[in-house]
């Protein structure tokens, strides 16, 4: 057949029809794989941790009785809750902030080239090395007035999230169409008004999930608290004392020999794993509807 | 649109848009606003540098910046601190989680690409991620309640029947590199295959139309054409599954044994640079060797990790400049996709 | 529509943040009822007993809050400041004191406790008899099965498994590790010059854990296992143990009884530092250990402590020698005997707050 490139691969023998089918098993069972421990972890936190599950369980703090009813994990959850809303509410509109002087006013520039490449250094920061310098700087010497406390957990959590929520605010503020900013420019707009009026607004749900996102990563990091907010059994929402945390709760309990004490790690466990499955699915929602608008 | 006829409508817009002359005052405000926000963060970060740097100091000028990093021996009551062991401990379980881990998620990433049919991408896509949903210490509790347990007869009897290969052997107690390892395999498997995929997206259809069309199996397409091709991206993602797993603390520390020796054998207990520093930091509050040999651990750490990435960086570039293909907006670090987005794993 | 979910976030973290801005009087105030708040950490061998004196004391306004981390990191924060008091199993050291620089400083012991050599052998009841050399030998890595001849020689007559032992020690810094070293440097040189005595080691072999709890977890895990660990938690885990050679050459098994025989005719420093550790009573238990609480002894000067807190603090060491005693039997710890009990008393209500002493 005088249409047939003279480098063109032989007719498909045996053997090699035999090596795709046989690769192209491997890849699958591979891709199974890849999902098996996902579903091992996912089916034991189900088995251990729902036993440990009750009314009780959310609305107890830990008792920390060596004997007797080791209590439940109210001030955890609270806690959590408390520290995460916290850093949340530093460290976005930072974030944000700096995106958006990235994008808008920086754009290729030296500073903003610098700017850039130190928050992606921030990125390979080792997340215990956040509570350490939290540590060090404020806990030893007692700023503020206490040793450990719960707002320099939410610090160090901050700091951690500070170079996500950046660098994605920065790729969603760069998929913004210059058209749009331009063409608002065009109408006589002051360049904070393009910002604040247009760019942000278009933006926003893009925004939402990489903000969602990374308070899914802040809330389920324990190394930054064992050190500056601390474990405490009791629920306080004072942010200038120790606060309990989820991971920090799940932690101390991870290490006990007693059975009940492990079974409410795996409640906690369930507890969390949850949270940070909410706060994904939701972020997933608000990102498909605002592709479907 | 037609010259000279805008509507009511577009004037009004555009009255609002303009604003007073208020506005002229409020742009340079806003953007100097801005700009002391990002020069403000700049500052923090290179404080941070520098405070822990400062602090480290002790311990560097006593061991001399060679010395502590490959200082032989961690004897806390001697007063000694060399992070070798550490830094071997966090070297080895690095080393098994990418040999483990890195052709899972690779193989996973081509299947999903390039195999799986159209509908069932997304739903295998996001069951990837949720790998990455998974905080670091339910990972550890999962580990020590269910890995160790389960894997100890099977880990003993590798040892018993391997023992001739060297590194294996011995007894298996529990913790160990190998189950470190393999945590920390699965905690990579979602950066790796997120960024893989990402990779092999972009190899041009007429490379892979090409293959088929002349006559390639779909296999043979993989092998010929979109390995070669993304070869470059996908030693970036295993640089930076590495890493992550390089930095992992919480997990580790729960089931690698915490033994400050360098273990012979691949069941052996060993240490890491990150587990170290969370078990010590709290007897070391009031020593300044300790805590400055803890927060030097702390940056030999980020070191390696600047080190890696700086690699991958390379790698990337260069494998792209060899295509020809230009530098990408976005850096490597940030796939923008589910919960992956960029840092170190939970911790 | 869009701004929907973010405003809905955005207002409960405002309200939490409100709430917790408002709320941060809680622990300071002074009510009609004193409530006041201390701040400790420290001994895992001790723990459970502050932790249920603390949970007995909640009713009536004092609260504890008591972080297991281990005898060394106790110190170490109150040596920075971070606590208001520290547990600790071996007396203050001349290091330890020297790093306490604001004041004198007040060392109250509280309890006694076995410290068990406990093992998870299956066949292998409670009371396997050993000595300091060979548990010596096998934390040093000499002694690598359990049939090993050194323990059949002391165990005639059982049966003994040719499992591997597998060692297990504390990852953190631990009185509880002080106390058993110093056990072992009594009987075996090579582990007096090769390890030392102190609370971090360089453990020649084994698994390291984080407290006496990570460790009675991991001797339950571990087939095979051996480790020391703090008696209640032994008797919670229904673990198996050993009885020990103590220096009158008899086996003794960890009691109460046994424990408290370590502490009596034992001489008391003026600074209460007393050591029940290989003790000479023939009856006692050789691996029993006093725990201390410890605190600078002008709470608000010295110790940073507001004059409520003090309060607090002075009612839990106050409750500890007295009701708490009681309590002590119940978590499987031994009481102190009224020739320690009785100075301890005296010391502790030499504690001050700005030079007045604490009502």
């Amino acid at each position: 057949m005088s249409d047939v490139p003279a480098n063109a691969l032989a007719p498909i023998s045996a053997r090699r029809r035999h090596t795709d089918q046989v690769m192209r098993a491997v890849l699958l069972i591979v891709t199974l794989l890849a999902l098996v421990p996902l579903v091992l972890v996912i089916l034991r936190l189900l088995t251990s941790g729902l036993k440990a599950i009750s009314w009780d369980f959310f609305t107890t703090d830990p008792s920390g009785n060596f004997l007797g009813n080791p209590g439940g994990i109210k001030s955890a959850i609270l806690g959590t809750i408390e520290m995460i809303a916290v850093a949340a509410l530093i460290t976005i509109p930072i974030g944000i902030g700096v995106a958006l002087y990235l994008v808008e006013y920086g754009k290729q520039g030296r500073f903003a080239a610098t700017v850039r490449y130190f928050v992606d250094v921030l990125t390979g920061v080792p997340s215990i090395v956040f509570g350490l310098f939290v540590y060090v700087a404020l806990v030893v010497g007692n700023v503020g007035g206490s040793g450990f406390a719960a707002w320099k957990g939410a610090l160090a959590i901050a700091l951690l999230m500070l170079p996500i929520v950046t660098r994605s605010a920065e790729v969603v503020l760069l998929l913004v169409p210059d058209g749009l900013r331009e063409a608002a420019l065009a109408l006589g707009a002051p360049r904070w008004k393009v910002v604040t009026r247009v760019v942000l607004p278009t933006a926003a749900p893009g925004l939402v999930t990489g903000s969602l996102l990374a308070i899914a990563r802040g809330a389920g990091e324990t190394a930054p608290l064992l050190f500056t907010a601390a474990i405490v059994q009791g629920t306080s929402f004072n942010l200038n004392a120790r606060m309990n945390s989820l991971p920090a709760q799940i932690f101390a309990d991870v290490g006990q020999a007693q059975d009940r004490l492990v079974a409410r790690a795996w409640g906690a466990a369930l507890t969390l794993v949850t949270m940070i499955l909410i706060l994904n699915i939701v972020a997933r929602l608000v990102a498909r509807r605002s592709r479907s608008t | 649109m037609e010259a000279g006829a805008l509507t009511t409508r577009d004037d009004l817009a555009a009255a609002r848009l303009a604003g007073s002359s208020r506005g002229r005052l409020a742009d340079p405000a806003f953007k100097w606003f801005l700009t002391i926000l990002a020069v403000l963060i700049l500052a923090i970060i290179v404080f941070f540098f520098v405070f822990l740097i400062n602090k480290a100091s002790p311990a560097i000028s006593k061991f001399g910046l060679f010395g502590f990093t490959f200082g032989a021996e961690w004897n806390v009551s001697k007063s000694v601190y060399g992070a070798w062991p550490l830094l071997v401990g966090t070297l080895i379980t690095s080393a098994v989680a990418l040999v483990i881990g890195v052709p899972i998620a690779l193989g996973a990433a081509l299947y999903i690409t390039e195999l799986c049919p159209a509908r069932l991408r997304a739903p295998l896509t996001m069951l990837l991620e949720l790998l990455a949903a998974v905080p670091s210490v339910v990972y550890g509790l999962w580990g020590v309640f269910f890995l160790i347990p389960k894997l100890r007869p099977a880990e003993q009897w590798f040892a018993d029947t391997f023992s001739f290969l060297p590194f294996v052997g011995g007894s298996v107690a529990g913790p160990n590199y190998f189950i470190a390892g393999l945590i920390l395999a699965i905690m990579i498997l979602p950066i790796v295959s997120a960024i893989s995929r990402e990779v092999i997206s972009t190899v041009p259809a007429e490379l892979k139309e090409g293959a088929l069309a002349l006559g390639a199996t779909r296999w043979e397409m993989i092998r010929l054409a979109v390995l070669p091709y993304s070869r470059a991206g996908i030693a970036g993602a295993i640089m930076l599954g590495l890493g992550r797993a390089v930095g992992e603390t919480i997990a580790v520390t729960l089931v690698i044994g915490n033994a400050p020796q360098i273990g012979k054998q691949i069941f052996d207990q060993g240490y890491t640079l990150a587990a170290v520093i969370a078990n010590e930091f709290g007897e070391a509050a009031n020593n300044k060797l300790h805590s400055a040999a803890l927060i030097a651990a702390g940056l030999v750490l980020f070191v390696l990790t600047l080190l890696i990435n700086a690699i991958a960086r390379y790698i990337v570039v260069r494998g792209n400049r060899m295509r020809d293909i230009p530098p990408p907006e976005e850096e490597l670090t940030m796939p923008t996709t589910g919960p992956l987005i960029g840092g170190p794993v939970m911790q | 529509m869009r701004y929907r979910i973010p405003a809905a976030i955005g207002a409960a973290a405002l309200a939490l943040v409100v709430a917790a801005c408002g709320s941060s009087s809680s622990s300071t105030s002074s009510t009609a009822k004193s409530s006041g708040t201390a701040n400790g950490a420290g001994s895992t061998f001790a723990a459970p007993i502050y932790q249920q004196w603390g949970s007995n004391l909640k009713g009536q306004g004092v609260t504890i809050n008591y972080q297991a981390v281990g005898s060394g990191a106790g110190i170490a924060q109150l040596q920075a400041g971070t606590v208001d008091f520290a547990g600790s199993d071996p007396p203050l050291a001349a290091a330890d004191k020297a790093g306490l620089k604001k004041g004198p400083v007040t060392q109250l012991p509280m309890a006694l406790g076995a410290i068990t050599v406990s093992y998870n052998v299956s066949g292998l009841k409670t009371g396997l008899k050993l000595d300091g050399a060979t548990i010596a030998n096998i934390f040093l890595g000499k002694i690598t099965k359990w049939n090993d001849p050194a323990i059949a020689a002391l165990n005639p007559g059982i049966s003994l498994p040719s499992q591997t032992i597998s060692v297990v020690h504390r990852s953190d810094s631990s009185g509880t590790t002080k106390g058993f070293a110093a056990f072992l440097a009594a009987y075996s040189p090579t582990w007096k010059s090769k390890v030392g005595v102190d609370k971090t080691l360089n453990w020649p072999t084994g698994t390291g854990a984080k407290g006496n709890d990570g460790v009675a977890a991991a001797i339950k895990q571990t087939p095979g296992a051996v480790g020391y660990v703090e008696q209640a938690y032994a008797l919670q885990n229904n673990f198996t143990y050993a009885s020990v050679k103590n220096s009158s050459g008899n086996y003794i098994a960890p009691t109460l009884n046994s424990t408290t025989a370590a502490a009596e005719g034992i001489t008391i420093p003026s600074d209460l530092g007393i050591t029940t550790i290989n003790s000479p009573n023939p009856q006692a238990y050789p691996i029993a250990s006093q725990t201390f609480v410890d605190m600078y002894t002008d709470l608000c000067k010295d110790g940073g402590m507001s004059s409520q807190n003090a309060k607090a603090l002075a009612a839990f060491v106050n409750y500890g020698l007295g009701d708490g005693q009681t309590v002590l039997t119940q978590l499987s710890y031994a009481k102190l005997p009224s020739s320690v009990l009785t100075p301890t008393k005296t010391a502790a209500s030499k504690l001050t707050c700005n030079g007045q002493p604490i009502s």
